[in-house]
């Protein structure tokens, strides 16, 4: 870092450039917008910097607590910074400046929204965040002025190369600082190749530094991590996974991900198309497929979803559909007059109706009143929605009334309108999701264990730094699975998404899924910004409203297809996602055989947080962790 | 000028759904009342900075979700609060006579010394009222506790309340600094609760992060 005062011309300036991680003296502006100057020193050595100053008014992020770990010391945070400096400190180092030599690469990201400056040694100079527009121009000027070349491993990683630098004495440093002497081969391979082909190795060999260095920039215990950590991120790249069983790890490659684009919706026609005369589906698992690739026309979908909610049986024809019809109408009506005659003298002797019923009132209240169908004052529409709720109550007393039901019946009423229909093909859903809302919550737990070990062994490497930054228990995500993305997605979007999912295709749990896959394009955000058991929570929340509800499923696709086909496909992973289990591998339904086996294997899946880093933790601490889990849970 | 504050606190709302939580927390974080709210599922936060006898004090609020059957989900997070708001309705019997299951919850899930305040919400209900504010102050002083009246609606006593529980976790804090200060530790090092309760556990845990 130079001091600011010199006297500098200007060759491009970039506003609304976000500050995204700094070194710890600038830890005070991270996540402060500003300016970002290109900028060439005036006097005889022509140096050129880049340099950033904030603007006078400041953003105040909800996101980023860099100052969490004053008063919080559970969480481990080297670079904290207290409020208590001078006055006078903020002006001195406002702004964050180094000039192009300092640079040794840096990392394009989100869409060249974001660029990570690195310094070829253990840190990261500096993120920043273009929120006007992207890093487009800059980067073309640095492609300009600087002699670069992209990493072999990551093509959005630049590796600048300079002619004047000893390239080998900053390389032969880089390796002393990862400390990976002893694995003397890993060392050899690359001074062999950089004899044989000198800039490639050379190129290769910085961008392992870099990857190691970006991929954990809160470690600074190297000797702890050296090798595992090398490993994991290249192996990443390699497009491997890791999975863990037991106490050492297994890389494995998977196979690559492919793109399964959406499909357009069903229509009309291909539906009637699928109708026998007597109006009985010919090939459902057809339909099903179309469904799944591209959900259903809008004006078909008061039609479809009677199906795919189990009120219409798939192999009715159109004559028993209308009888069923008809008796359950009579079966509801009569619920429903069940509560409706309830006298005031019985209400009162029946603690447990009162409270469900004002729970009901509560949150149909509050339920989706933005949009036209249930907006204003004696609405309708909220009092079919409340009897509705009450009604199910008389049909599931056991159950009753969770908040979360109301998101779900919402979208339901609002397209099918008709009380009746609305509360049989509620009842459908509730008959798909009816674990999310155990009284002990049990189902909820088991999906966001499942969820970790999805995660897992698709993307080891961001399940480790959940379980590393206190989120292993996944709980970031509980909303997502609550309600099936109903407060994350449009209503337009989310009655799409719903549908798709009711086909129970490509397999079980496929939402879990969806969420891997929203969790890996968060990925780099999170590691990068080193966010911690706080941040990853608002991170995840503020997703709401932002997410593709199409990439999503895509990419969701794309990663059932890449597990399916990986050829170490595990047991508990087979067992979530509905796929036969391989006998061979471990010992389920083999009880007899090897019951001690089966119940480690089981324990690990519903332990996930241990088991990636039982490597590195104690025996004592996974005890502990488990008990934090558990009393979580 | 940029953001500075002096001392961050952690916060927690609690009560039974529909007391008004949330929009405790959006009077007090935004000023505004929206009508159109939704229900809370699973947890969220929002920030406040504070100006507090020349202090900025950040203060990062926790809106939890209200019904019983989410509580294995959001106790998770009391962990770390140094401030807890219980909140009721005091157009709803019911709701007052779960504060004392919720204290119970804090006891059980937050640390010992963990400042409470008690808050009787929609206060600006009055003619529907069933909880009187005698009651409430009978409660709070059982408990040992600070108590007042709110209306998130009406805009009534909000700002009081967050500034009177962040003034209490500030004094208690700064006691605490000055003690520490005799300590060969020394430094501002402000213990959250869980590190007193098993320090062992979470120090060597912090070893291996």
């Amino acid at each position: 870092m130079e001091d600011c005062v010199e006297d500098c011309e200007e060759i491009f300036s970039q506003d609304g450039v976000l500050l995204k991680q700094a070194p710890a003296s600038h830890i005070t502006f991270v996540n402060t917008i500003g300016t970002l100057y290109l900028s060439e020193s005036l006097n005889s050595n022509k140096k050129r910097f880049i340099e950033w100053k904030p603007n006078d008014i400041t953003v105040d992020s909800d996101i980023q607590d860099q100052e969490w770990a004053v008063v919080n010391t559970i969480q481990k945070r080297t670079r904290t910074l207290s409020g208590n400096y001078p006055a006078d400190y903020q002006n001195r180092i406002k702004c964050i400046k180094f000039n192009f030599e300092e640079i040794k690469s840096f990392r394009v990201a989100n869409k060249s929204r974001q660029i990570s400056f690195y310094d070829g040694k253990a840190d990261c100079l500096c993120i920043f965040g273009f929120q006007h527009g992207n890093s487009d121009t800059l980067l073309a000027i640095l492609k300009r002025m600087l002699r670069i070349s992209v990493s072999k491993r990551d093509k959005h990683l630049y590796i600048v190369y300079d002619a004047n630098f000893p390239e080998f004495q900053q390389l032969d440093k880089s390796f002393a600082e990862l400390n990976i002497q002893r694995d003397s081969r890993t060392l050899w391979s690359v001074f062999r190749n950089l004899k044989d082909h000198p800039y490639e190795a050379t190129f290769e060999a910085f961008a392992k530094v870099t990857d190691y260095v970006y991929r954990s920039p809160e470690q600074r215990d190297i000797d702890d991590v050296d090798k595992e950590n090398l490993n994991r991120s290249i192996s990443e790249y390699e497009n491997t996974t890791t999975h863990s069983q037991g106490d050492y790890e297994v890389v494995a490659k998977v196979p690559e991900r492919k793109d399964f684009p959406r499909l357009r919706p069903l229509s009309v026609e291909q539906w009637k198309g699928h109708l026998n005369s007597e109006g009985k589906i010919e090939d459902v698992e057809s339909v099903k497929t179309l469904i799944f690739r591209g959900g259903v026309t809008p004006c078909l979908r008061s039609e479809v979803w009677k199906f795919l909610l189990d009120y219409f049986p798939w192999s009715s024809t159109e004559a028993d559909r209308q009888k069923l019809l008809a008796t359950k109408s009579d079966e509801y009506y009569n619920m429903k007059l069940q509560w409706k005659r309830m006298t005031k003298v019985q209400e009162d002797n029946f603690s447990d109706y009162r409270e469900r019923k004002s729970l009901i009132e509560k949150d149909v209240n509050r339920t989706d009143r933005t949009l036209d169908f249930y907006a204003g004052d004696n609405n309708a529409n909220l009092q079919t929605l409340n009897d509705i709720l009450m009604t199910y109550i008389m049909y599931n007393f056991d159950l009753g009334y969770v908040q979360g039901m109301s998101d779900l019946l919402s979208p339901i009423l609002m397209l099918l309108e008709s009380e009746v229909d609305s509360f049989w093909c509620f009842v459908g859903f509730m008959n798909k999701v009816i674990r999310n809302f155990d009284i002990d919550q049990a189902g909820m737990k088991d999906q966001l264990s499942n969820l970790h070990t999805l995660l897992a062994f698709v993307n080891p490497q961001l399940a480790n730094y959940l379980d590393t930054h206190d989120s292993g228990n996944m709980f970031f995500c509980f909303r997502w699975l609550l309600v099936w993305f109903k407060r994350e997605l449009s209503q337009e979007d989310v009655m799409r998404f719903w549908e798709v999912l009711w086909t129970g295709y490509p397999c079980e749990n496929f939402h879990l899924l969806v969420c891997v896959a929203i969790l890996e394009t968060e990925k780099q955000n999170i590691i990068q910004n080193n966010f911690g058991f706080t941040e990853i929570l608002k991170h995840i929340n503020d997703l709401n409203g932002k997410l593709d509800m199409a990439v999503m499923l895509n990419k969701a696709e794309g990663i059932f297809y890449q597990i399916k086909e990986s050829d170490h496909l595990s047991d508990n992973v087979r067992l979530i996602l509905g796929m036969p289990l391989l006998q061979t591998q471990t010992s389920y339904g083999s009880h007899e055989q090897s019951p001690f086996e089966d119940s480690t294997e089981l324990s690990n899946s519903t332990q996930p947080c241990c088991s990636v880093d039982n490597v590195r933790i104690s025996p004592d601490e996974v005890a502990y962790e488990r008990s934090i889990n558990s009393s979580f849970l | 000028m940029a953001k500075t504050y002096d001392y961050l606190f952690k916060l927690l709302l609690i009560g039974d759904s529909g007391v008004g939580k949330t929009c405790i927390l959006f009077r007090f974080s935004e000023d505004a009342f929206n009508t159109t709210f939704i229900s809370t599922i699973g947890i969220d936060f929002k920030i406040r900075t504070i100006d507090l006898d020349g202090k900025k004090i950040k203060l990062q609020i926790w809106d939890t979700a209200g019904q019983e059957r989410f509580r294995t989900i959001t106790t998770a997070y009391y962990r770390g609060a140094m401030g807890i708001m219980l909140v009721y309705d005091i157009t709803n019997e019911k709701s007052f006579e779960n504060i004392k299951n919720w204290i119970r919850n804090i006891e059980e899930n937050a640390s010992a010394d963990v400042e409470k305040m008690l808050l009787g919400n929609k206060c600006e209900l009055e003619e529907k009222r069933q909880v009187s504010k005698e009651r409430g102050e009978q409660l709070a002083i059982e408990y040992g506790i600070k108590f007042i009246e709110t209306s998130a609606k009406a805009s009534i006593r909000v700002e009081e309340a967050f500034y009177t529980l962040a003034r209490d976790i500030k004094a208690k804090m700064e006691k605490k600094l000055v003690s520490k200060l005799y300590t060969p530790r020394g430094g501002h090092q402000l213990k959250a609760s869980e590190l007193q309760k098993k320090p062992t556990s979470w120090l060597s845990r912090c070893t291996i992060l």
